[in-house]
């Protein structure tokens, strides 16, 4: 008892304040991660789930995974929406963080308003899309033949060439705010005289974005960068509402995919491998952004 | 613009007069004042505005349409005849029937919202004061558990839910919802704690409140602005969640509002009068959040970010 007393007089009775959140985050989020690796490696479907006969079948899982189509192409798919995503979410974010800075009445209020779209459900930001980009109704077809883009209407969400340019432009809807608001942020950290002695000794304004801001902002953009691939690789709700990875497989990424295997093909196990291919990804990723922040800060 | 000519209004009238034709003739675009300028960034941001938010606009015209009006081409741009038949069937009995998702999605997110808030809360003071055994590695676990992709968890969850019978229950949203909410309200939590000064806990020490009555009497009620943006983010996060809704509760009457839409969605695919207006209600409760609380929503949104 004694020994007790003396473990949590100081700073160890820090434990006893975490400790419920740590056993829930174990019993919820750390066993499932270590049962889904596990899974992985087993074989799992809707005929032994209940009942106890669930063998080992080693590396099985992952060697059917690269023999089949469907996975490389979500590997694929997954890559090509992160990248184009990250791109133009990040490249209309950041102008419309610089357009924000000015100094006008309405700057704030705006801003502030054009977070909406990244709070918004998932499931509704899908349906609202998949509304636009419908065949016949869709708002995107009418103002794309006004404009005398294309004369016939375009299946974008039928057409399995089109699809992903839908789901891609409303993941980006989702992904501006979070940039915009991310780079502002980073923005009001540089300090307004160096554009001042700039602008003195003759500097345009393209010069003082590429001399000054970019350099000095390179900290906020390699987070906003990284932060955005996680959330961007993970996407699920949105496409899985919006295609449900179809048509033809055209917009399964490796998160829808794994859905399909384990809910809708009941292939426990092979759903778990795909998880778990997300999941290594992630954290290498995840470790990355790690380095990043914690550069120079010496606390967790 | 500058103000170096302010000792003398007479002096400054002067030069100014003498000036504005020069620059007529000298630069291209006239140069604008600060006022104009003020206005011209107005009508751009408004515009803007418009072109980002039109989704909503264009989904919140629709739902008040009927659906003649919707399939007919050129689209209107407003309703030619109002109808609120898609929003008065929510409530009524039947297939359109949302109002009980609406107050199943309630339950779930506030459920959710109070385990969040209930466990983060001294968990992240725990981080932000001790220097305990392993801190490092717990906070790297939940740093590590903001990017986990939902499928990793969705199959094992289901497996627990099934042995614990929570399985088809709000139970299993509600605990499922939760570890989103966990992880990342410890994170922004921390720094709340972290950035009070030692020297009122220990005050609080020397008028005798024992190390629990300093934390939940004088330390919760000063990070209050933070625990707002945790409860703000937990039932967000918990409202637009629909994997683990749809995964965890297969009864209809029982499923969040995301996954009823969903569900509808899948049943009845073009009824976009019906479809248009369960998104303006179901975005209702995150609007209500907007509009009251979004000094804590940015906050959240670059603490929880750029600190990591």
């Amino acid at each position: 008892m004694q020994r007790v007393r003396q473990f949590f007089r100081y700073d160890n009775i820090g434990l006893l304040y975490i400790l419920p959140a740590f056993i829930y985050m174990m019993l919820l989020v750390g066993y499932p991660i270590i049962s889904n690796i596990i899974l992985g490696f087993q074989d799992v479907t809707v005929k032994n789930l209940a009942r106890g006969t669930k063998h080992f079948v080693g590396l099985q899982n992952y060697i059917t995974l690269f023999h089949d189509e469907v996975f490389v192409k979500s590997v694929f798919n997954t890559l090509l929406f992160t990248v184009v995503c990250l791109l133009f979410q990040f490249f209309i974010g950041f102008a419309l963080a610089l357009f924000f800075t000015r100094k006008f009445a309405f700057a704030k209020v705006v801003r502030g308003l054009t977070m909406i779209p990244w709070m918004m459900p998932m499931t509704i930001t899908a349906l609202m899309f998949k509304f636009m980009f419908s065949t016949d109704v869709g708002i995107v077809n009418y103002i794309l033949k006004t404009l005398g883009i294309i004369s016939q209407n375009i299946d974008w969400l039928t057409n399995s060439k089109t699809a992903m340019i839908a789901v891609i432009a409303a993941n980006v809807w989702i992904g501006i705010p979070f940039n915009t608001i991310l780079i502002s942020t980073g923005l009001t950290t540089i300090p307004q005289e160096l554009y001042e002695s700039a602008s003195v000794d003759g500097a345009t304004k393209f010069q003082q974005l590429i001399k000054i801001t970019i350099p000095l902002l390179r900290p906020t953009i390699e987070s906003v960068l990284v932060l955005g691939f996680i959330y961007t690789f993970k996407v699920y709700d949105l496409v899985y509402v919006m295609t449900e990875g179809g048509p033809v497989n055209s917009t399964h990424l490796l998160s829808t995919y794994s859905y399909k295997l384990s809910f809708d093909l009941f292939k426990y196990s092979q759903g778990s491998a795909v998880a778990n291919v997300l999941f290594v990804i992630l954290v290498l990723v995840g470790l990355l952004y790690m380095k990043i922040t914690m550069e120079g800060e010496e606390n967790v | 613009m500058s103000d170096i000519y302010t000792g003398s209004s007479h002096a400054r009238g002067v030069i100014s007069v003498e000036k504005a034709p020069e620059k007529e003739i000298r630069t291209r675009f006239p140069v604008m004042t600060e006022g104009q300028k003020n206005v011209l960034y107005c009508i751009i941001s408004v515009f803007l505005l418009f072109l980002l938010l039109f989704p909503l606009f264009w989904t919140l015209i629709t739902s008040f349409k009927t659906e003649t009006e919707i399939f007919q081409i050129p689209p209107t741009w407003y309703p030619h005849v109002l109808n609120t038949k898609s929003y008065a069937a929510q409530v009524e009995n039947g297939d359109f029937n949302m109002f009980r998702s609406f107050g199943n999605s309630f339950l779930i997110s506030v459920c959710a919202m109070i385990v969040s808030v209930l466990l983060a809360v001294p968990a992240s003071y725990s981080v932000a004061r001790y220097k305990f055994v392993g801190r490092k590695a717990v906070m790297l676990g939940f740093l590590i558990t903001q990017m986990l992709p939902v499928s990793v968890l969705l199959t094992p969850m289901f497996i627990i839910f099934k042995n614990i019978h929570v399985y088809n229950t709000w139970f299993s949203a509600i605990l499922a919802d939760a570890t989103i909410g966990i992880p990342f309200s410890v994170l922004i939590l921390k720094n709340y704690f972290a950035s009070i000064p030692k020297a009122l806990e220990e005050a609080a020490y020397i008028d005798g409140c024992t190390r629990f009555e300093a934390f939940y009497r004088i330390l919760i009620p000063v990070t209050k602005p933070g625990i707002v943006v945790c409860a703000i983010f937990s039932f967000l996060y918990a409202w637009g969640d629909l994997a683990y809704g749809m995964t965890f509760i297969l009864d209809q009457e029982k499923r969040p509002i995301t996954a009823g839409i969903f569900n509808f969605m899948g049943q009845y695919g073009t009824k976009w009068s019906y479809l248009t207006a369960f998104a303006i209600v179901a975005i209702i409760p995150v609007a209500l959040i907007f509009i009251f609380m979004q000094r804590y929503i940015i906050s959240g949104m670059t603490s929880g970010a750029v600190k990591g």
